[in-house]
């Protein structure tokens, strides 16, 4: 079966003046279809760096990036965005939700993006925010619901096209306990219902417990 | 229409700033309808007042224009009549006006002044000059005054220097087209004024065949053609001059040296308003862009992320600065129309100009294509504006953009 993401040796380098700091450092990982994989390590890790790469919003100064089997290395920005756009979720962990849309909005705008016409559109993102809990508040303005339901809605959102592997960046950092507990939950029933992938990085102990791949992350070597 | 919402939401994230932004787009607006409006009516008013003292088109002798006369009437019109009727069945023409142009020098007995004079044909002569000729005192020529009482018509300068009362009698003397001496006496019938003081100095008007009795002849100097459209002058013109290529022709615009002096004038300086105040709407959209673009690079970045093309994320910019023009440009063009009819019915009144005695009414006359062209200049400014502060936002870095505090 192919993977999701494969990468091969992969570095990454930034330039800072004269200086050159390395974040990451030959790190290979593969995610399949079940993968729901968190990946874990102290802040300055290199976590967000190898999240952002395998949510091709950055790029490896090193090493080969495979997307469903084809290497994106020198792809364009138009061809990465096509991909993000139709095979990719993002869930972030300052939730991220545009503060002028609605609840409904913020779901709806992906699938608009992918010129999903209005009826389905309509029937889609009802579907999605019944399945979130957050139907009764789709037409709530993000500042006027709670940090746990604001996940809920960027993790609808990440949802709403089906994508490949949403990439899920400290989904809970932000939220309390017992709010965080339900945010794992439901994300893990997510990929469960859906049979997305997941890559979480994650401090949180209890996602791991869920994820079926883990990556450890030290000085921007996997351990 | 999704995006338009969306435009129209985010322009209302910070209103206060979106106000000011409308108001200063709404006053550029106004300020470019109601000084384009204000010298298009000047123009408009200039140029009826030249054609209707000139004539649209001028036909005469050959020579008249270009060269001098040697003895009076040397380059006149022979055969007017047949002439004149010819013209007459053009469609176009409404009126084929015969006029004596004539010099000398006209006395009370005491005291003598040089004239500039026209024999006019008063049946039409008033008639097309309308409200471009005040009569001051008296009135305009008969249509058939006696033989042997011929009238005048003085400036109202020429009238103070002589101290002439209406039915007072003065003599007019002129060299005849042989080169002698002839001389005549008139009443005067009326006292005018043209609103140029120099021309009220010296210009009197007779009937035009008290005028060809003064110089002996039956030549008149020209025809004015006054047309039924004054746009119609040029391809006239063009037509005319093919068609009675023997005979010298003008325009009203060869006459009109007021009207063209102003009109550079004035074009110059609403031209040189018009920029500074579309500058204005220039910085003050790309400002009003550029902060918020600053403000929501998060926001650009997550919508990158989540698949959105960074053409689409600059677009959704444009609209927004498109949303603040419309607005703006709606409000300036309302605040434009409402000024020009107050204006029209407030009657209020400029000062003479420099060189003038006359006033003339405060009237803002904006034409549809100002509207249309004023309402596109400031769309492209707000579409550069827009494009020009989101581009390189929308360009950037994705993480560097999710990374921004």
């Amino acid at each position: 079966m192919t993977n999701i993401i494969e990468t091969k040796n992969i570095s990454k380098q930034y330039e800072q003046g004269d200086l050159s700091v390395s974040a990451l450092n030959d790190v290979n990982i593969s995610l399949s279809n079940q993968a729901f994989a968190a990946l874990l390590g102290p802040s300055g890790s290199g976590k967000s760096t190898l999240l952002n790469i395998c949510g091709l919003i950055d790029k490896p100064t090193q090493g080969a990036l495979y997307f469903c089997g084809e290497n994106i290395a020198d792809a364009s920005d138009k061809e990465l965005t096509t991909i993000r756009r139709n095979k990719l979720g993002f869930i972030f962990q300052g939730f991220n939700l545009v503060p002028v849309m609605s609840v409904y909005d913020n779901v709806e705008y992906p699938l608009i993006l992918l010129g999903v016409g209005k009826k389905l559109r309509r029937e889609r993102v009802t579907a999605m925010l019944e399945t979130v809990g957050l139907l009764p508040f789709k037409k709530h303005l993000p500042d006027q619901v709670s940090g746990g339901q604001k996940q809920r809605v960027a993790i609808a959102r990440a949802l709403i096209t089906q994508p490949r592997l949403v990439i899920a960046d400290e989904p809970t950092a932000n939220l309390d306990t017992q709010t965080a507990t339900d945010i794992i939950n439901l994300m893990y029933t997510m990929h469960k219902d859906f049979g997305t992938a997941f890559i979480i990085a994650t401090h949180d102990e209890r996602m791991s417990s869920h994820c079926n791949i883990e990556y450890q992350l030290h000085d921007g070597a996997l351990q | 229409m999704k995006w338009l919402k969306l435009a129209i939401k985010n322009v209302l994230r910070n209103r206060r700033r979106a106000l000011v932004t409308i108001l200063i787009t709404a006053v550029g607006v106004a300020a470019i309808l109601i000084g384009g409006g204000f010298a298009n009516f000047t123009y408009v008013s200039l140029k009826e007042m030249a054609a209707r003292s000139s004539g649209h088109l001028i036909v005469a002798h050959k020579n008249y224009f270009d060269k001098e006369e040697s003895v009076p009437m040397e380059f006149g019109l022979n055969d007017s009549n047949s002439l004149t009727k010819k013209l007459k069945s053009d469609e176009d023409i409404r009126y084929v006006i015969p006029k004596v142009e004539f010099t000398g020098l006209i006395s009370n007995g005491e005291k003598s002044t040089i004239f500039m004079g026209s024999g006019v044909d008063p049946k039409y002569e008033f008639k097309v000059k309308g409200p471009f000729l005040t009569i001051d005192d008296g009135n305009i020529l008969s249509k058939r005054e006696k033989e042997n009482n011929p009238q005048v018509m003085l400036g109202k300068k020429m009238a103070k220097y002589f101290n002439a009362k209406i039915n007072d009698s003065l003599t007019l003397l002129s060299t005849t087209v042989d080169g002698s001496l002839n001389a005549i006496d008139v009443t005067v019938q009326g006292i005018f004024s043209t609103g140029i003081p120099e021309l009220d100095k010296r210009s009197i008007l007779v009937n035009i065949n008290t005028a060809q009795s003064l110089l002996s002849t039956d030549k008149i100097s020209n025809l004015a053609l006054h047309l039924r459209e004054t746009e119609a002058t040029f391809s006239k013109y063009n037509k005319l001059t093919r068609e009675y290529a023997d005979l010298g022709w003008q325009t009203w615009l060869d006459t009109a040296f007021f009207y063209v002096g102003v009109k550079e004038l004035y074009n110059r300086i609403f031209g040189l308003l018009g920029f500074i105040i579309i500058m204005m709407v220039f910085f003050s959209i790309y400002n009003t862009v550029n902060m918020s673009v600053v403000e929501r690079t998060r926001e650009i970045g997550t919508l990158r992320a989540i698949g959105t093309y960074s053409n689409e994320v600059t677009r959704n910019f444009v609209l927004e600065g498109l949303v603040i023009s419309f607005i703006g440009a709606s409000i300036g063009i309302s605040i434009a129309a409402l000024t020009s009819l107050g204006l029209s019915i407030a009657e209020i009144q400029m000062p003479p100009p420099p060189g003038r005695t006359s006033s003339y009414p405060l009237a803002v006359d904006i034409p549809v294509n100002l509207y249309l062209i004023t309402a596109a200049i400031v769309t492209v400014v707000c579409i550069i504006a827009s494009w020009l502060s989101s581009y390189k936002a929308s360009n950037r870095s994705i993480v560097g953009a999710l990374s921004h505090v």
